[in-house]
Formats: structure tokens, sequence, C-alpha cells
């Protein structure tokens, strides 16, 4: 199977700190994957070597299937990218700009003006097509830098943090219109720290920190496997201490922690038995205003996985 | 869909490549108006001469060939100061790297578009003086080793540029890769020629010290400058009686030609985008 993107141990050294430490994973063609992480972890590391930036130290980055490590500039015809908050140049048009990179692109002229504007267009900058780039807001040069990287309408698209710097409303326009690429069968590696912004658009995501990938799955999974182990009870009338040992008598309840009318239910975390759970406490007379299985965000799992990786456990969330 | 003829790479391709490059940076150097500016000075240079025009065509050319260094050093450090520097420091690399273009095809790209603004200069400096000689004197005056003199200013320029775009690939800011340019090209490699001259030794060897060559052969011969007098500058420091000669001084320019742009490219390769 040939993969849109496929990095093999990868490791980059600078100076003695390691910012990658054997990173691999594979992107398959049509995919939609976040890459998340603290600042620091490694993330524009691995899209700098990803669009060939910087050479790892060791490992291979494969672009449907060809190594870029070996710079094969035929790739990026196939390649779309935006890193970091790039420059621009200020003393050129919009229209300028993107020519120059059609044409480098081997586009024809027509079609280079047709996509300057249908481009510039989609990123609502028509009306700034022939204004000079230096009189941009800071979110309007970061929509033209999209309009650079989807220019020629790649295969791959690889974004760096590219709702950095957006008002709310670029911020939607540039969601959908990644949705929209990716609904076109454009494969999308979209590296964020912002998390509600990965899993607004992206299928699957990829967690990293310290140069090290901590997990990587679908979100479906990942909000699965991580379901909560704690149900949030709500008494019409708060619990007594005697009722309280009667409770955590049900055999299905491991723990019990009680706050005025809220109790904290911890059990195995599996459907089947908050179900029993609730079956047995209203069997046993008492009355509930409302019966929550804690559901956990992927921000928490998020946070989770982190504070993992500085000595604290998942199960510190669910507890 | 769009249509897109995909390139299998090559020498071609890289040729093509570069064309687009040198194109796009000379479209840069008008919008700038860095073009515009140093022709400015090329049309300008000339002009203060016909105030008060010497006796004959060959003195006005010899006079006037005095300055063309600095137009050279000032054209060579707009053009190619910020070429490389440039491009990493204000991170334009990360819009022009991740394309099929390579990066040699870019710098070469931009180093012939260093070379040909200048050459533009140095043609407008030249054609400004033959305007004027022809006007003060008569078009028959027109001295006959212009044309020799206006090769080897070329050849300079291609040194001049040589250097400062060196300097650019070594260096993180372009700012400072203009400056030690400019400076280098009118106070470092003259300073240096004319103390080994005060010692007897000849620097035929420092590119600056060959630029004489430009007014040198325009019939009247260098003008020789008193030590401590005059304006410091390329061909301008010849203090004690050397001359350059005419075949060593353009070996030693395309020297610095060859050598500057081979290790400025190497440079170029090497560096990462942080």
């Amino acid at each position: 199977m040939v993969y849109a993107v496929e990095t093999r141990n990868l490791v980059k050294n600078y100076n003695g700190f390691t910012a990658l430490d054997g990173i691999s994973f594979n992107i398959e063609q049509g995919d939609i994957v976040g890459y998340v992480g603290p600042n620091g972890a490694g993330k524009t590391t691995t899209i700098k070597i990803l669009t060939t930036l910087l050479k790892p130290t060791s490992g291979h980055v494969y672009i449907n299937g060809a190594d870029v490590t070996k710079r094969s500039r035929e790739i990026f015809y196939d390649i779309g990218a935006l890193i970091e908050v790039p420059g621009i140049y200020d003393y050129l048009t919009p229209a300028e700009m993107l020519s120059y990179f059609g044409k480098i692109y081997r586009m024809p002229i027509n079609e280079i003006e047709k996509q300057t504007k249908e481009t510039l267009g989609l990123l609502k900058l028509s009306d700034w097509e022939h204004k000079k780039i230096g009189t941009f807001s800071t979110g309007m040069q970061r929509r033209l830098a999209i309009a650079k990287a989807i220019f020629h309408r790649p295969k791959i698209l690889i974004l760096d943090e590219p709702v950095l710097g957006l008002d709310p409303e670029g911020i939607r326009d540039v969601r959908e219109l990644i949705k929209k690429f990716n609904s076109e069968g454009v494969t999308i590696f979209l590296s964020s720290h912002l998390l509600g912004e990965v899993a607004a658009v992206c299928k699957k995501v990829i967690f990293i920190d310290k140069g090290r990938i901590t997990d990587y799955d679908s979100i479906d999974n990942i909000s699965t496997k991580n379901i909560s182990k704690a149900i949030d009870v709500k008494f019409l009338k708060p619990l007594s201490k005697e009722e309280l040992i009667e409770l955590e008598k049900i055999e299905l309840i491991k723990s019990i922690n009680a706050n005025n009318e809220s109790v904290l239910i911890g059990f195995d975390g599996k459907q089947g038995t908050s179900s029993q759970i609730l079956k047995r406490i209203v069997s046993l007379g008492y009355e509930i205003a409302s019966f929550n299985v804690e559901s956990i965000e992927l921000e928490d799992y998020y946070l989770s996985i982190m504070s993992e990786e500085k000595g604290g456990r998942i199960d510190d969330i669910n507890s | 869909m769009i249509s897109i003829a995909k390139s299998t790479g090559g020498f071609m391709s890289e040729l093509y490549n570069t064309y687009l490059s040198v194109a796009f940076e000379l479209q840069k150097h008008l919008k700038r108006r860095r073009l515009l500016i140093v022709a400015a000075i090329a049309v300008l240079i000339p002009l203060f001469f016909y105030i008060s025009p010497p006796d004959n065509s060959s003195q006005f050319a010899s006079t006037s060939l005095g300055f063309i260094n600095i137009l050279i050093a000032v054209a060579a450090a707009m053009f190619a100061g910020d070429a490389v520097s440039g491009e990493f420091e204000n991170k334009i690399a990360l819009v022009s790297f991740p394309t099929p273009q390579s990066r040699l095809s870019i710098f070469v790209g931009k180093y012939v578009a260093s070379l040909l603004a200048t050459f533009m200069t140095i043609v407008l400096f030249y054609l400004t003086m033959l305007a004027q000689i022809s006007q003060l004197y008569s078009i028959d005056a027109l001295p006959v080793e212009l044309w020799q003199s206006l090769g080897i200013a070329l050849i300079y320029a291609t040194s001049a540029v040589s250097i400062v775009f060196f300097l650019s690939s070594v260096l993180k800011r372009s700012t400072s890769a203009t400056i030690l340019g400019f400076v280098s090209l009118m106070m470092i490699l003259p300073v240096i020629s004319m103390v080994l001259s005060r010692a007897s030794v000849e620097p035929w060897f420092i590119v600056t010290y060959s630029a004489g060559l430009i007014s040198n052969v325009v019939g009247e011969g260098a003008i020789i400058m008193e030590p401590g007098r005059g304006i410091m500058g390329p061909g301008r420091e010849t203090v004690s009686s050397f001359e350059p000669a005419l075949g060593t001084g353009i070996i030693i320019m395309l020297a610095y030609t060859v050598l500057g742009f081979i290790s400025s490219m190497i440079f170029v390769n090497r560096k990462s985008v942080d």
C-alpha cells in the first residue's frame, strides 16, 4: 500500500537536543489527520522535514511512496504546504505572487489567471488581488499563505497551524475549506495546538510530545476507548452517611464521592454496568434528578497523556 | 481539475526554473524601486562633471569613470545584499522552498538577476557619459577605449556581486550583508590595497586594485591620488607607482567571481530553515 505520507523512525538532533525521537506514522490517501502537541513538541520540525526544509538526523519520509530525503522535487507537484508564519513579498500583489508560483508549477497562463481568481475568491481575498501585500492585515496574509498552498490544487495539504491569527469568521472559512478539499479526496495533515480545531476538522489525530508520538488513532476510537469510568448522579435530596454506605454496598460500584445532592460513582466504565447501577439505585427507592456518565473530551484526553508524560496518570481525570 | 504539465526534472527544467527566478527577481527589484534608485545614481554621477568639464574627452571619461566603482558597489550591495540572507531572515524560504523548484535554481536566478540589474545600471552610466561627451566635445571625440573600459567594468561588477552574494549567504541579517558588502568594496579592500602599496607590495590579488583598470584603459591613465587625500575607493588608492596589469587584473576579477559564486552556492545549499 502506498501511503500519502509515511515517516520511518525520524530522528532530529540540534546540538545535543533531540527534537524528534523516532517518529513513525502513516497517513492513508484521502485521510485528514491532526498533529497535536504542546509548543516545542516537534510538530513544526516534523513538517519541515516532510517538506525538505530540514534534513533528518536519521530516518525516512515518503510522500506518495517517494523518499523526500533524496530531495526529489517532483513530489512537490502533489504537495501544498503552509509552514509557520511565512514571510510574503510585501511589495508584490497576490496576483503577481501567485502568477510566479503558477509558472513554477507549470500551469498554463490562462489557468493561472483562472486559478488566481478562484483561489482568492475561496479565501475571500478577491478585492485584494491587485493590492500590495504589505498593506494586508496579519489575518489576510495568513489567508494568502493558504491560497499559495492550495493554488496548484495539490493532492496532499500540509498545514502548520492554519488558523493562527485568523478572526472567528476566517477560522470558520478555513475550516470549511479544509473539509471541502478533503471531501474532494485531498489528504490533509494538519498540525495545531488548538485541540478544538483538530476535533472539528480531523478524523484522526496523532499526539506528539517531547519528540515522541504518544498516540495515533481516530477521534471516534479515542472517545470510545477512553470512555469515562465515573457517573455523576444528582439526587432530589442530599444523601445521609448511612444512605451512602448502602449505595457503596452495590457490588457494581467501585467508589463513591459525595458532594451535597451530587454523588460521583466510580464503576468499570462499561455501558451495561451504568444501566445496572441506575436500576439498582432506583430499586432501593432513591429519587434521582439526573444520571450522567461523564464524557471525556479530546482535550481532557490530550491533557491526560501530556500529564502522564509528566508523571501523572490517565486515570486521574476519571476519578 | 487543473492542468499541470509536471516536469520530470532534468537540466532543461532547472534552466527554465532559473529563468523564472531571474524574471521574478528583476520584477521584485523594479517593484521595490531599487532599480530606479540605482539607475538614478547612474545618471546623476556623470552629470556632476557637466558643471566644470575637463579640456578633452579622454580626461572627462577618465574622471567620470573614477566614480563608477561607487556605482558598482552600491548596485552590488543593493541587488545582492539581501538575496540569500533576506530569504531566510524574512522566512520567505517557507513559501519558496517547498515547491518543485530547487534551491540551486532559485539562488542562481537571484545571482543572475543581481548581475543583470548591476549591468543595466553600468550600461546606463556609460550611455549617459557617452551622451555628455558627444554633446560637450563631439561624437568623434569618443575615446575608443571606452568599450574596453565598459567590458572591464562589467567583469568587475560580476566579482563585486559575487563578493556581496557570498556575504549574503554566510551572514544571517540582510542589513549586515548589504552594509558589509558596500564597506568591503569601498573601504576594506581599498585600504588593504593602499597599505600593501605603501609597503611596496603590489596588491595584484585585491580585486578593487584590479578595478583601477576601468579608468586606466581610457587614454589618460589612472588618476594618481596623493596618500591621505582624495576619495577612497577602488582604483583610486594607487598611491605607489603600481598599476594593475590588464591580463592579471581580469583573471583576478574572474577568480573572485567564480570563487564567490561557488562558495555562496555551497553555503546556500547547506543552510537550514530553522
